[in-house]
């Protein structure tokens, strides 16, 4: 299909014991947004950093539209756009020397380059500071160069990691708005963030890793449909074995307390459900039942919380 | 390629112009070095120019045939308890004891100050022979001395023997602006950043060296007018430059290539600015105090002077004593130059593959 790749990708760090990425598989489509989430070490950075070519070593196959990746960025070396989690740029340095600098690396002529600088200021709103060193900038005005510095080639590729951490409500809103209005038909966008309500807002396809594997991908619609019909079930005593054996297998059933327990159960089986728990002495003392949000969700296939 | 280490290039110059302190060490740290340097140790490495006092006890006619050529006649002191009282303060070099007997016979005793070196002793006891057999030492001064074979390598002044060396040191000192942006790099991910915009280490490295040796060849002519003007007006002696501007160029681009090289292999293996400033701090001031920089080799013990051979600051040295010192010529600095080559290649080489070893 068109779009990035990602076929059985495995990859461990040198002395590492456990493996970063473990046969992970992945389609990340063209046109819109694919978010990527996973708890602290669930190895999205790793797998940013694989596909953006500052890693190498892993094993699997990673290919663009599909040709090999690095063949493919061989043929168009500016095909790809990296925003990382640090500034990434060089502090003592002017904003315009910064984006100057990243542009004449990737082999900007200088007219295209002109261009190039003027637009991505614009974009990022850099006009007003584009003479000031970075080093002096506000952690906003930081982030915003940071985005700008990846889109100075207009990359078919762009990889944006946790491109908002650390900024106040307003940039934060300010850069999502810009992140979202870089998806185009032609352009594959991968997203990894902390923040759930982000992705929620700017993703059309999502997918939770952790322990560097792929617990759950699809587009986003579909994944939170696909999680809605949860039940959350406060009891006033334990579950007979006999009973919560039969859930186990029916409703998928997990305790998550004292007598508080989790399952998947259709509308239908609803009421039926809550009946055969009275006759087993347990009345309700809680309930809730509905759609998922993506952090409910994150947190069922993951068992912890995203920000842990 | 070219627009891509223009690029590289820019940054390195504006980074380096804005980093006060970074220029600072490079630039006035040596010079302050050879200024200090040059005037402290101005007598000590003073040869042909050396005086040494003496006095005569008993016969003033004896003194004046065995001044000169180094020797200075003071008034004699009263006695010879006297004499040797001041030998002992340092304020006499030499005391002259004449032979009691109204003929001249009898023996001749010399006092000699325990700093006295063993040859200038020597030299004044062939002069006290001389006076004592008659000869007129004004007129044994046309005797013509020719050196038969290849010359030692004369010994440096205080001028040129610092001059050189706190250049060497200064120019290896830029280990620690490389490897410092190396670990900034790397530490504010822009390192990670220019390996995804597919920037090969190679040139990465190549972006280093242009900025780098322009730094080197800049210290080494300012340390040179340093010598030139500031030591003398100061009130050292002033440093004569050589007649070879070619050669003494040559040895300064290849100290410049191991001194960068040098810098960076300590980039590519430290992790910390910590471990930098260490490795690279200690390592300058051990090869600096091996290589004969901080101590003049020739006042090393032999078996030092062996050792010190070792250190890439002492090759830098030779090659510029070669030039400053003995105006030689092209094949005078060949072997310390190639031996600087020789080992930049190596850390090159060591850095790249070292790089390139990372995941």
């Amino acid at each position: 299909m068109a779009g990035l790749s990602l076929r059985e990708v495995s990859f461990r760090y040198p002395s590492a014991s456990e493996v970063a990425l473990q046969r992970l598989t992945l389609a990340i489509p063209r046109g819109g947004i694919f978010g990527l989430l996973g708890p602290n070490g669930a190895g999205k950075t790793t797998l940013v950093a694989l596909i953006a070519g500052q890693r190498h070593g892993a094993s699997g196959e990673m290919l663009l539209d599909d040709v090999a990746l690095a063949e493919a960025r061989r043929r168009a070396p500016r095909s790809l756009g990296l925003v990382p989690q640090e500034h990434a740029f060089y502090p003592m340095l002017t904003c315009r020397e910064n984006l100057r600098f990243f542009g004449g690396v990737q082999g900007l002529g200088a007219a295209r380059l002109r261009e190039r600088v003027a637009a991505v200021s614009a974009f990022a709103r850099l006009e007003p500071v584009l003479e000031r060193r970075a080093g002096e900038l506000s952690g906003g005005l930081k982030r915003r160069l940071n985005l700008a510095i990846g889109l100075l080639t207009e990359p078919e590729v762009l990889l944006l990691d946790e491109p908002t951490v650390g900024v106040d409500a307003q940039t934060r809103a300010f850069l999502l708005e810009q992140i979202r209005a870089l998806a185009a038909p032609h352009r594959i966008i991968v997203y990894t963030s902390h923040y759930m309500e982000e992705v929620q807002a700017i993703c059309d396809h999502v997918a939770i890793i952790d322990h560097g594997r792929v617990l759950l991908a699809g587009p986003l619609a579909e994944v939170l449909q696909d999680s809605a019909g949860f039940l959350a079930l406060g009891l006033s005593a334990p579950l007979p074995a006999a009973l919560a054996a039969e859930w186990r297998a029916r409703y998928d059933l997990r305790e998550e307390g004292a007598q508080r327990y989790r399952m998947r159960v259709g509308a239908a089986d609803l009421v039926q459900a809550l009946q055969a728990a009275q006759a087993a002495g347990c009345e309700p003392l809680s309930l809730a039942y509905g759609e998922r949000d993506l952090e409910s969700l994150f947190m069922r296939l993951t068992e912890r919380s995203l920000r842990d | 390629m070219a627009r891509v280490l223009l690029a590289l290039w820019t940054k390195e110059w504006l980074a380096l112009s804005r980093d006060v302190l970074g220029l600072a060490v490079l630039f006035l740290m040596p010079a302050a070095f050879i200024v200090v340097m040059s005037l402290a140790l101005s007598d000590a490495l003073k040869e042909g120019t050396r005086v040494t006092d003496f006095a005569v006890l008993g016969d003033p006619a004896l003194a004046e045939r065995l001044a000169g050529e180094g020797f200075r006649a003071v008034p004699a002191p009263a006695d010879e308890a006297r004499a040797r009282e001041r030998l002992r303060r340092g304020a006499l070099g030499l005391v002259v004891l004449a032979p009691a007997q109204p003929d001249g016979s009898g023996r001749v005793t010399v006092l000699a100050d325990p700093a006295i070196d063993a040859l200038r002793l020597l030299a004044f006891r062939e002069r006290l022979l001389g006076a004592a057999l008659g000869i007129d030492l004004k007129q044994a001064a046309n005797v013509a001395v020719e050196v038969v074979g290849s010359p030692r390598p004369a010994r440096p002044s205080s001028v040129q023997q610092n001059v050189p060396a706190w250049l060497i040191f200064g120019m290896f000192f830029v280990v620690l602006p490389i490897s410092a942006l190396f670990i900034v790099e790397r530490r504010d991910g822009t390192a990670a950043r220019l390996r995804s915009q597919q920037v090969r280490f190679s040139l990465l490295l190549a972006g280093k060296i242009g900025p780098f040796f322009v730094i080197n060849l800049l210290q080494t002519v300012l340390m040179l007018a340093a010598g030139v003007t500031l030591v003398p007006w100061l009130g050292g002696e002033a440093l004569s430059l050589p007649a070879r501007w070619d050669l003494l160029a040559i040895v300064a681009a290849c100290t410049s290539l191991a001194a960068i090289g040098w810098g960076l292999l300590v980039a590519v293996c430290a992790r910390t600015l910590e471990q930098a400033t260490v490795i690279g701090g200690v390592g300058n001031i051990l090869a600096a105090a091996l290589g004969g920089i901080m101590v003049p080799r020739f006042v090393m013990p032999s078996a030092m002077q062996a050792v010190a051979g070792l250190s890439p600051m002492a090759w830098a040295l030779d090659g510029f004593h070669a030039v400053i010192l003995r105006q030689g010529s092209a094949a005078d600095i060949a072997l310390p130059c190639a031996k600087l080559l020789s080992l930049a290649a190596v850390l090159f080489a060591v850095a790249l593959w070292r790089e390139q070893r990372q995941p």
